[in-house]
């Protein structure tokens, strides 16, 4: 898909002054954050569930070599063909010719992000190959051409009416349809003959186990499982990450995902595979491919500061929780990746460069830290990347600071560093924006403040600083302070 | 009388002197002695969370310096408590001796509520006052340092007020210092939000413990509200002791 990530501002403002995005994004993220936290209350410890399960991602990070080794080795001893893929052109390219290799022209796809960052769709497209979504989400976005508005329910926001005009456009329907049931079986009588004649199905991986070889999908709808039993072909595509020790840490997570995500104990489905069929299996590829992509992943995670971010098993509590996303929704964000996740994870695989508004436009207030289910520190993370940006850090492709903000905060600095400057400065701001001031409120101000008085006042700010005020009252500062003399409270 | 070194934030020093006034008053009622080190000027947070390490850092050994005698630091700002608490440790990971003198230094930085409540058994201060609040939960407070029981104990011990509910009391309010003046409309969206929450509550008053929250939220109920009132804890309790 297209990256948009440097439009951020202008999407932002547009969603914003949409009635129908704000009016969704009032009921929606608060519903989804109620659900999980309900779901949470049945395990015992909530807090040591969230614990054991960035213990057990960060363990995995930590073994991450060896568990790829050993998920490699024995998902081919299971009969899986696996396929490195350094970056997203190597991994479209390995897909497209085994699609070709295979003589198919046409293949169903369960929803996945990876997918997304592949720009697989597009890629299938230019060498003739069609590219059905099969989770109703996705097959929405994908009739419509537009970007995933949240990174579990794509299409969550596309009010009914849009639907029905689209899917009547499409041929899915004849007439007009307001019931959602209604166009949700038009949807899946159309994929249904998809899958009917279907020789290759790509999905993405939930987690995968190494000790078994074996791949875990997650889903409510079905469609994976079918693009991973019907076709004879299988192409599972997963970021290097996914990898965890053995099943009984792979349910933990799943646990914990689905509680995440939709607040359900356990999702629909849950599906399960090893290898392609065997001789005495009744369905399953014949030949099932894996496609293990780096893109750029190794770099974060040889950095141990960023290596957090690969915790993160795409359950979407953290754009819940985000005050941000609350008001701007999924789209400004510019890829397959959106609100706090994608903010960690985007300007890692992209550059900062093109990803600035991303980890800058954050308060830091640390909801999302709070409910991530494997302790992502988001905020500290966003911190981390303005500061290798400010430095202009190649590796993270860092163009630093612009001259006068470094003027700006270096002067800041040696301003700060001397309480003399610090009170002259400070009386000579106040003076200045006290010019804009009526009575006791400030309306409107210069410059970078315009934005802030466009919408909110200031009070305006009295001749004495606090330190005046406090020398005034106390003349002998040296009578109100005891000598220096550690005691603890 | 215990001895209370002032940490000032510095939006209080420059833009609400009252708030840090108060603090103290409130600490000398309770039997404290607050002293104020006038060398103190800024922790470093607005550098750190632009993203100019260096500096911050700088600033952070200076505040160290001025501040690492002391037995019990208060300020009126969890972000700042934060900044010391939290970031300080980290700015000097490479550099033992400075990491120690910040970590000592961690333990004895306190936010005016959590010591008023946790280190000197002051829940009851002894105000009252007649009608109904509501209270904005800082993320700095909440998410940042856990205080989220003090500043409602502090509340709850004041004669004749009643607390109300408002929705949404622990979502950010769009402050977020220097995203409040990149991304305003998002920010005073998010202040918007608030504002209607609290008119929404009925509450005559909005407590808050952060001098950002309340310039942010004071600021956009002073537009478009301005029967309403937004107050810092600190000069809530003051003006209101019997």
């Amino acid at each position: 898909m297209k990256v948009t990530t440097e439009q951020y501002r202008r999407v932002a403002a547009r969603e914003m002054a949409d009635e129908y995005t704000k009016s969704f994004l009032r009921l929606l993220p608060a519903r989804l954050a109620e659900r999980r936290k309900t779901a949470f209350t049945d395990f015992s410890d909530p807090a040591a569930a969230r614990a054991a399960g960035a213990a057990i991602r960060a363990g995995a990070l930590e073994n991450l070599p060896q568990l790829l080794a050993t998920f490699e080795k024995n998902a081919k001893a299971a009969g899986a063909r696996v396929f490195w893929a350094r970056d997203a052109a190597a991994a479209n390219r390995y897909i497209v010719d085994t699609a070709r290799e295979n003589g198919i022209s046409g293949v169903t796809k369960g929803k996945s992000m990876i997918t997304e960052e592949l720009g697989l769709n597009e890629a299938l497209a230019e060498n003739g190959i069609r590219a059905w979504e099969t989770d109703l989400g996705e097959f929405i976005t994908q009739l419509l051409a537009c970007p995933p508005f949240h990174i579990v329910g794509p299409a969550l926001n596309i009010p009914v009416a849009r639907i029905s005009e689209i899917f009547l456009e499409k041929g899915l329907i004849s007439r007009p349809e307001h019931d959602p049931v209604q166009l949700g079986l038009a949807a899946r009588r159309f994929l249904r003959e998809k899958f009917r004649h279907l020789e290759m199905g790509i999905t993405g991986v939930n987690l995968a186990v190494a000790d078994s070889g074996t791949l875990i999908n997650v889903e409510n709808e079905g469609n994976i499982r079918l693009s991973k039993s019907r076709p004879r072909i299988q192409v599972a595509v997963m970021s290097l990450e996914k990898v965890v020790a053995d099943m009984p840490d792979a349910m933990h997570l799943i646990r914990l995902l689905c509680r995440s995500c939709t607040g359900q104990q356990v999702s629909a489905y849950v599906s399960m595979d090893t290898g392609p069929r065997k001789d005495d299996e009744i369905d399953g590829p014949e030949q099932l491919h894996i496609v293990i992509l780096d893109n750029g992943r190794t770099r974060i995670y040889e950095d141990p500061v960023t290596r957090q971010a690969l915790r993160c098993i795409r359950c979407g509590a953290c754009l819940n929780a985000c005050p941000v996303y609350g008001q701007i929704g999924g789209y400004p964000y510019g890829w397959a990746y959106s609100g706090p996740m994608g903010q960690v994870l985007s300007p890692l695989l992209l550059g900062f460069a093109r990803t600035r508004d991303l980890f800058s436009a954050c308060t830091l207030c640390g909801k999302c830290r709070d409910v991530c289910p494997v302790g992502i520190d988001h905020p500290g993370l966003m911190l981390y990347y303005r500061n290798r940006d400010a430095v202009g850090d190649p590796d993270f492709r860092g163009t630093g600071a612009p001259r006068p903000e470094k003027a700006v905060y270096g002067a800041y600095a040696i301003i700060a560093g001397h309480p003399l400057l610090w009170r002259v400065f400070g009386a000579m701001a106040r003076r200045a924006i006290n010019c804009y001031a009526r009575g006791n409120t400030i309306g409107k101000g210069p410059g970078v403040l315009k934005g802030w008085f466009a919408l909110r006042d200031l009070p305006a700010p009295p001749s004495r600083s606090f330190r005046d005020q406090w020398k005034r009252r106390h003349p002998a500062p040296h009578a109100a302070r005891p000598a220096s003399g550690r005691k603890q409270p | 009388m215990k001895p209370v070194s002032l940490f000032i934030p510095c939006i209080v020093d420059q833009w609400v002197p009252r708030v840090g006034m108060a603090t103290a008053d409130l600490l000398r009622h309770i039997g404290c002695s607050p002293f104020y080190r006038p060398e103190q000027t800024c922790c470093g947070q607005v550098l750190y969370n632009s993203g100019h390490v260096r500096e911050a850092r700088k600033l952070a050994r200076r505040f160290i310096r001025i501040f690492e005698n002391d037995a019990a630091i208060v300020s009126p700002s969890a972000s700042c408590v934060h900044m010391v608490r939290r970031h300080y440790p980290v700015l000097f990971e490479g550099a033992p001796v400075w990491r120690r003198r910040a970590e000592s230094l961690a333990d004895r930085v306190f936010e005016l509520c959590e010591f008023l409540v946790d280190h000197m058994a002051a829940a009851d201060v002894g105000a009252r006052f007649s009608g109904r609040a509501a209270y904005h939960e800082s993320c700095s407070h909440r998410y940042g340092l856990n205080i989220s029981d003090q500043p409602g104990r502090l509340l709850a011990a004041v004669e004749g007020l009643e607390i109300v509910d408002m929705e949404g009391a622990d979502i950010c309010c769009g402050f977020g210092g220097r995203f409040s003046v990149d991304y305003p409309d998002i920010s005073g969206a998010m202040a918007a939000d608030k504002a209607a929450n609290f008119v929404a509550s009925g509450a005559d008053v909005l407590v808050l413990c952060e001098p950002g929250c309340l310039l942010n939220i004071g600021g956009y109920v002073s537009r478009n509200y301005p029967e309403k009132k937004v107050v810092h804890m600190a000069p809530f309790l003051v003006e209101n002791l019997t």
